[in-house]
């Protein structure tokens, strides 16, 4: 084996290794202390009893795009115009879809074409028309369904929403995701709370793979009982309560995820709106807005809130995991080839300085060094080379990191509320953390570098349809109960 | 052979020597690496044994809350439900609280769940001097200083918004010391019971704070305070005051601006408009005339003509509105808001013009149908969204 090889893995990767496992160490500390402020200062209950009496809580709006969601739409829909909010509006974007979703929208919500003078801030494709309800239903008259000729990207059809919302504040979500039913209080709570200019909001997101929904609407949540789902529904709580709101602690949070997260309008506008040609477009977007910001000289905040307040529909195989993941691979990639002049600049603050080294470091480089890493053990492995008598230590205290890892972020979820009906549900996550380092994480380095590898040739790749099995649904009750308000947190919690 | 007794440190000095010469034929990178592994498995046995114990607690108050519900709601409900003020000693034996019963401070805490749905359910049906004697029998006054008082800020936070919930009765002095804590939250909330049940002149911190920050929060909990007081009778601020006394903070006196536009004091309309003559900020400009225009104040007309030409956009959308809200069917403004509309290059500024022509009257709707007959057709589409009854022009941004 050249010599270089060996000085590589004895020394840089070492060091690299070290540098992962402090830098998890850092972001679980930093992690602690917001979870730790928003516990003392937070009550979930008070707060949304205050936004509800007074006439200064603002407006939002939510886009959510759909295109081909027949089966779904309505019951989501419905869900949407269920939320507890004094003030919003529901944005369909219908993206030229080709099965009956438009005509599904018309026909349950007694939808008419409107004469709406349509001004295009962001170019889109084609504006087809705008839909509002003849019904009396007071909940129907805060749905708008926009038409549009399809633009073959979610940022096309999302950017025509934004051209016709008419709050300060958005929230861009899926159609097919589940929001809580206080989800909006939440997410505008830092909006008013900060001094800064609050640009964007993210908020935590799970799988909804497992658990139980009712018309629309959470009523019991469960750990998905799959193994992909499961192991994603750990990485989405890890990366959401420890790695991003540690970020947005020192405000140098990266992205706010497209599920569900809500943005200042006139900034999305002037950053030119998402970028239709991105396979990162929600990172994409977020670095725009903070370069507009950082570029006019203007003070920001992007923030995560650590409750959950959107489930999502996780990849039930390896088939759609592979899409998923190699179109986040490309678009990483892709995001740095746009970006590049971000990194390492001064001018863009703690996200140029901070944020985008570590995420370049430590999320870009590192499918690259783990491959080469497994592809070592494997020849040693060939050679008889294996040192056994020490392997085993790496490995248990690998292991026990990750273990130690997952019972923080069991931890903080307990923490922040948990959102999991039984609290032995958690033991689904240990058992996901157990088997997460041979197997899920392996094939995800596998699935970055294809997306890479597509990037560097210049594949063409189109967004793929999300083969959905549809979550658990109850049947509905002779007397439903109504959802009930947060009760007032437990002191002893 | 010699034999040794170890003793308890010994213990631990044998292993942890057997460990570190085992170690020693490691090369350092093992070595450390051995070391960070046992700290994590140090740590996740902490953290799993921590989390088991607050798992526990956590269930154990439950249980309480639940007993204490079953127990209680029922003739706490009868306390606060009797037409006759009852006596502490009527109140206790209603309640039958056990005799010699210490109430420690987990005791008090779980009775708050069942007050507050009490309060929450009962509304305005309940006596408030049954409640207080109630919360006194409870001893939840004392509770709330104690916890005020506590080194804990989550304490100290949670006991001013329960105490805020539950219309209890704190001293103000308990709260006072707080009204200048560098804890920022600490300090809103301890400002915010003073303004809720102050009785001299408490928001006079407001005023005298230089580095004051009136965030968002602020103001929707001010506005909420301001409406208790007002219900229950208690002195108001002089909003007129602040915005000329505080020039300091803007956000504060937009806040008294649009309080005083919420609150309908049509006597500060002539106040509010010698301001907007002498104003310079767009914010503050803004809060003014859309108090002016909700308050429906016809001599602000003349003064909304004169700055329209000179605004900015923004501000001339809230002048539209604002003239369109006084309604004075004055012939002028028809005229001016109509010649506008052919000069503005704004589009939203066009479709609000548009929109306040078609609301005002019977005038303004001829004026809006003459001018769509004398308009070219690029603008068509905006007479038809004004003239559509589905869409909600209001909120065209």
């Amino acid at each position: 084996m050249p010599e270089w090889i060996d000085y590589f893995f004895n020394y840089f990767v070492i060091v690299y290794s070290a540098a992962v496992l402090l830098s998890y160490v850092a972001m679980a500390v930093l992690a602690y202390m917001e979870h730790r402020k928003h516990y003392t200062y937070h009550d979930d209950a008070y707060t949304i009893d205050e936004l509800k009496k007074s006439p200064y809580t603002p407006g939002v709006s939510i886009v959510a795009p759909a295109y081909n969601e027949e089966k779904t739409v309505i019951t989501n829909v419905q869900s949407l115009l269920s939320l507890d909010y004094p003030d919003f509006e529901v944005v369909i974007v219908n993206d030229g879809s080709k099965d009956r979703t438009l005509e599904l929208l018309i026909e349950n919500f007694d939808l008419v074409k409107v004469p709406y003078a349509y001004v295009e801030k962001i170019k889109t494709k084609p504006f087809r028309g705008l839909y509002k309800t003849k019904s009396d239903n007071p909940a129907f008259k805060r749905l708008t369904v926009v038409d549009k000729v399809n633009g073959g990207t979610k940022a096309d059809a999302s950017n025509a929403g934004v051209n016709v919302v008419s709050n300060k504040f958005f929230v861009c979500t899926d159609v097919d995701c589940v929001l809580d039913k206080y989800a909006l209080y939440r997410i505008i709570w830092p909006t008013m709370y900060s001094t800064r200019r609050v640009i964007a909001v993210s908020a935590t997101m799970r799988m909804s793979n497992g658990s139980l929904v009712e018309d629309g609407k959470m009523v019991e949540t469960h750990p998905p009982h799959s193994l992909i789902p499961l192991f994603q529904d750990l990485e989405y709580t890890r990366s959401f309560l420890i790695g991003k709101t540690a970020l947005a602690r020192i405000n140098a949070l990266q992205n706010v995820s497209g599920g569900f997260g809500m943005f200042d309008r006139e900034i999305v506008i002037k950053a030119g709106g998402y970028d239709g040609d991105s396979f990162a477009e929600d990172m994409d977007m977020v670095a725009r807005m903070i370069r507009y910001m950082c570029d006019a000289g203007e003070d920001y905040r992007v923030v995560q809130i650590p409750e959950t307040c959107c489930w999502t529909e996780g990849p039930p195989n390896f088939k759609v995991l592979n899409r998923q993941r190699t179109r986040w691979g490309r678009g990483l990639l892709q995001f740095f080839t746009v970006h590049h002049d971000m990194v390492w600049n001064r001018d863009y603050r703690r996200y140029g300085m901070l944020t985008l080294p570590y995420i370049m470091i430590f999320e870009l480089i590192a499918p690259v060094i783990e491959f080469s890493g497994y592809l070592m053990v494997i020849y040693l492995f060939i050679k008889g080379a294996i040192n056994y008598s020490t392997i085993w230590i790496a490995f248990l205290g690998l292991y026990i990191f990750a273990q130690l890892l997952t019972m923080v972020i069991i931890s903080y979820d307990n923490w922040v509320g948990t959102s999991f009906k039984r609290k032995w549900d958690y033991l689904w996550f240990v058992l996901a953390s157990l088997l997460e380092p041979v197997i899920y994480h392996p094939i995800n380095v596998f699935f970055s570098l294809r997306g890479y590898w597509k990037h560097i040739w210049g594949t063409q790749m189109v967004w793929g349809n999300m083969t959905r099995k549809g979550v658990q649904q109850r049947q509905p009750q002779a007397n439903p109960q109504p959802q009930q308000q947060p009760k007032p947190q437990n002191p002893d919690a | 052979m010699e034999y040794y007794t170890l003793s308890r440190y010994a213990y631990w000095k044998y292993y942890i020597l057997i460990m570190y010469y085992r170690l020693a034929e490691y090369p350092p990178v093992v070595r450390v690496w051995f070391v960070f592994g046992a700290i994590c498995l140090l740590l996740l046995v902490l953290i799993v044994l921590g989390n088991a114990m607050r798992t526990l607690a956590h269930y154990r108050f439950d249980r309480m809350v639940r007993h204490n519900h079953r127990r209680y709601f029922e003739r706490m409900k009868e306390i606060v439900l009797s037409e006759r003020t009852l006596e502490l000693a009527e109140v206790s034996a209603i309640l039958e609280l056990p005799k010699n019963y210490k109430m420690r401070e987990r005791h008090c805490r779980s009775y708050i769940p069942t007050l507050l749905e009490l309060r929450q359910g009962l509304g305005d049906r309940l006596s408030r001097s049954n409640w207080q004697r109630l919360l006194q029998v409870l001893k939840m006054p004392a509770y709330f200083e104690d916890q005020v008082l506590s080194r804990s800020a989550r304490k100290r936070v949670k006991a001013f918004k329960d105490v805020a919930d539950l219309d209890a009765n704190l001293k103000e002095a308990v709260a006072s010391r707080y009204l200048f804590t560098k804890d920022r939250k600490l300090q809103m909330h301890a400002r915010l019971h003073a303004a809720r049940f102050g009785t001299s002149y408490p928001f006079k911190v407001l005023e005298e704070d230089p580095n004051l920050v009136f965030t968002q929060e602020m103001v929707v909990k001010y506005h909420n305070v301001l409406v208790y007081r007002s219900e229950n009778g208690l002195a108001m601020p002089n909003f007129i005051r602040w915005c000329n006394r505080v020039p300091l903070n803007e956000e504060l006196r937009i806040f008294a601006v649009n309080e005083i536009r919420l609150f309908g004091r049509k006597e500060d309309c002539a106040e509010l408009l010698s301001m907007l003559q002498a104003s310079r900020e767009e914010d503050f400009s803004c809060a003014l005339i859309r108090a002016l225009g909700e308050l429906k104040y016809v001599p602000a007309e003349k003064e909304f003509c004169r700055r329209y030409l000179s605004a900015s956009f923004t501000e001339r959308q809230v002048l539209a509105e604002a003239m369109g809200t006084i309604g004075s069917g004055n012939p002028e403004i028809l005229k001016f808001l109509a010649d506008d509309f052919l000069q503005t290059t704004d589009y939203v500024t066009r479709m609000i013009l548009l929109r306040v022509l078609y609301n005002y009257g019977t005038r303004g709707r001829e004026e809006f149908y003459r001018l769509k007959e004398s308009t070219a057709e690029e603008y068509q589409p905006y007479f038809s969204h004004i003239e559509c009854d589905l869409i909600d022009s209001s909120r065209y941004a």
